[in-house]
């Protein structure tokens, strides 16, 4: 029997014929797409900004850096010389005229959330400690509060033309739609130089340009209120996205209650109407920045009544009771991180 | 050690080798790394119960080490040596508790426990475990083509037995 | 020991278990756009399929002898030529068709898609 299966052996040795001929390496050349995504990445406005933009030349990216650093020059309300700054510090000021239209906006929106968004709350702001970084938050009392909410009053801000006012002991802040206004001149900037497909990051408020050079939507990820990841991840194309939570910025006292940077401007302390995390989608920067504040401030049942009756945006909450709620048209753009973490629910027309 | 065992062994080792350079001539059914007939296993099985532990562990050795010299992929050894050695472990658990005519038992547990240890050999050398997705698929080819070797070694074991 | 018939019913209920998991992991496509190309370990290359809009081709070398050609297309990636003695990654094809990476054991090749990084931003 083994004599057969040695036969068998030699047979088949011979047959494969000892292994397999090393094959030729073959030579290929090596291309390179042509990606010109160009991108830029600088410190404005207290944050990280960055701008990629699709056939951009690095003059054009020069350019919006430069109109980024000159609006912050005249918007800060901290900075010596601003317009702002003039005006909370000598009660009028005369405004350039995109100064102007963006405080003429801010108080439109002022009225339109009812006072939800109050570009005047900014003393208050200040006392909690939120405006300097270096961490000095206290809790302020009510009679400090008191005396600082007398002239918490938007509608007190005079504006007529360019020359803008505010009463004695007022003091404003353009803050909650200053990058979202920057990023609707950057896109106009990048949309008059020809590019089409670009994604702006203004510290956290993304802005997308057109959608992807392949055609695509951005996919543009929403952070977790209540954690380090993400909510989820939204396509879009040619929108705003902003989003205001109470993870920004906050403290916590000796007792262990939480206080975080988003003020109710009617109580001047921080807003808790059962949101934790806002994010607006929308066609214009600015609205979707003013609104992830105001909105924020009204708190759940507000804000759907807010967005039923506008309709001019799309929305994302994230309720202090672990719900998720979407408007309908971002059902489908919307891709949750962790399907189990929040109750998904979508908001009802009506 | 008398000639004829050592013929014996040989003779084994030789046919495996075979199988093992034949086998590496016909293209993989599916495009999974690490899914092979593995002809060469019907060799082992077979030593397994014929000869016992010792000389298999031998004609085993001998033939992952030379199998990857001719393949010319000294890279492979890492694998068949992992994914062999495994299998032989398991196979001389079993061997006693099976009969006669459950060998092909001991060659598709053998096998599942290659493929085993062929992924935990490729995940530690390509350091990734992004290919672990591929564990059950490897598994399951483990078992269908350990029934088939297991029942090829079976059917020698009996004809030879006979002879 | 167990009855041979035991161990067919025990083989074939893990046999099917083990199908239905292989089918669930390697037939669903997974989600992104962002891959990676590993050897040895060490990311070679980061690509970003959605912003590829022309096809490209480049090749990774194992420093022990052969190689391996990747082509990028966009949203889309694959190993078109290799010599490795297997050449199962070329028979592996598309990345995007499939939830397994794409892996070439003799050159230690690994192209993968990396989670996260299909993010082009993050709203906060």
């Amino acid at each position: 029997m083994y004599k057969r299966l040695a036969a068998l052996a030699l047979g088949l040795a011979l047959l494969c014929g000892c292994g397999a001929a090393a094959q030729p390496q073959k030579e290929t050349e090596t291309v390179q797409a042509a990606q010109e995504m160009r991108s830029t990445e600088f410190f404005a406005m207290d944050t990280v900004m960055s701008v990629r933009a699709c056939g951009a030349d690095e003059a054009l990216l020069a350019q919006a850096e430069a109109l980024v650093l000159s609006l912050e020059e005249e918007l800060s309300t901290t900075r010596e010389g601003s317009a702002v700054y003039t005006l909370d510090h000598e009660g009028h000021a005369e405004l350039s005229e995109r100064a102007a239209y963006l405080l003429g906006r801010a108080l439109a929106l002022c009225a339109e959330t009812d006072g939800a968004l109050d570009v005047s709350v900014y003393p208050v702001v200040r006392a909690w400690g939120f405006t300097t970084a270096d961490g000095s938050y206290r809790v302020p009392d009510a009679a400090e509060l008191d005396a600082l909410l007398q002239n918490v009053d938007y509608t007190r801000v005079l504006l007529d033309g360019t020359e803008a006012s505010v009463p004695e002991g007022m003091e404003i802040d353009l803050g909650a739609v200053t990058k979202g206004y920057t990023g609707d001149l950057l896109t106009a900037l990048l949309r008059e130089s020809g590019v089409e497909s670009a994604l702006l990051d203004l510290g956290g408020n993304v802005q997308t340009v057109g959608c992807k050079p392949d055609g695509s939507n951005w996919r543009v990820g929403v952070k977790d209120p209540a954690g380090e990841g993400l909510l989820g991840a939204l396509a879009v194309a040619d929108k705003a996205v902003v989003t205001s939570g109470g993870y920004e910025r906050y403290f916590t006292d000796d007792a262990g209650t939480l206080y975080w940077h988003i003020m109710d401007p009617r109580s001047g302390c921080p807003a808790r109407n059962g949101l934790i995390s806002v994010t607006v989608v929308g066609d214009e920067g600015l609205y979707c920045d003013a609104l992830s504040t105001a909105l924020f401030v009204m708190g759940t049942e507000d804000a759907i009544a807010f967005w039923r009756a506008h309709r001019d945006f799309d929305m994302v909450l994230v309720t202090e009771d672990g719900r998720l709620l979407l408007t309908p048209a971002l059902a489908e753009r919307f891709t949750p991180a962790d399907a189990l973490r929040y109750e998904t629910a979508v908001i009802a027309d009506a | 050690m008398n000639t004829k065992r050592i013929t014996k062994m040989a003779l084994l080792t030789a046919v495996a080798l075979i199988l093992f350079t034949v086998e590496a001539q016909i293209p993989a059914p599916v495009p999974i790394p690490g899914v092979k007939l593995g002809l060469a296993n019907i060799i082992t099985v077979y030593a397994m119960f014929a000869l016992g532990p010792a000389d298999t562990l031998c004609i085993l050795l001998v033939r992952v080490v030379l199998g990857s010299m001719f393949s010319g992929a000294m890279i492979s050894l890492l694998y068949s040596l992992s994914g062999g050695l495994l299998c032989y472990a398991v196979m001389l658990l079993l061997r006693r508790v099976l009969s006669e005519r459950q060998i092909w038992v001991c060659s598709v547990l053998g096998a599942v426990a290659h493929n085993a240890g062929q992924m935990l050999a490729a995940i530690a050398i390509l350091r990734t475990t992004a290919v672990a997705v591929y564990f059950p698929a490897l598994l399951l080819s483990g078992m269908v083509t350990g029934l088939f070797t297991g029942l090829c070694a079976q059917e020698v074991l009996r004809r030879l037995r006979k002879a | 020991m167990l009855k041979t018939r035991t161990w067919i019913l025990l083989f074939a209920a893990a046999a099917l278990a083990l199908g239905l998991l292989s089918w669930r992991l390697l037939g669903t496509p997974v989600e992104g756009t962002v891959v990676e190309v590993v050897q040895d370990g060490v990311v070679l290359r980061e690509i970003d399929l959605s912003a590829v809009r022309e096809a490209y081709s480049f090749v990774v070398t194992w420093p022990d002898g052969g190689s391996n050609t990747v082509l990028v297309e966009p949203g889309r990636i694959c190993v078109a030529e290799a010599d490795c003695p297997d050449g199962l990654c070329v028979r592996q094809g598309w990345l995007s068709d499939r939830g397994a990476p794409l892996v070439c054991l003799p050159h230690r090749l690994v192209i993968r898609l990396k989670g996260e990084g299909a993010l082009d931003g993050v709203s906060r």
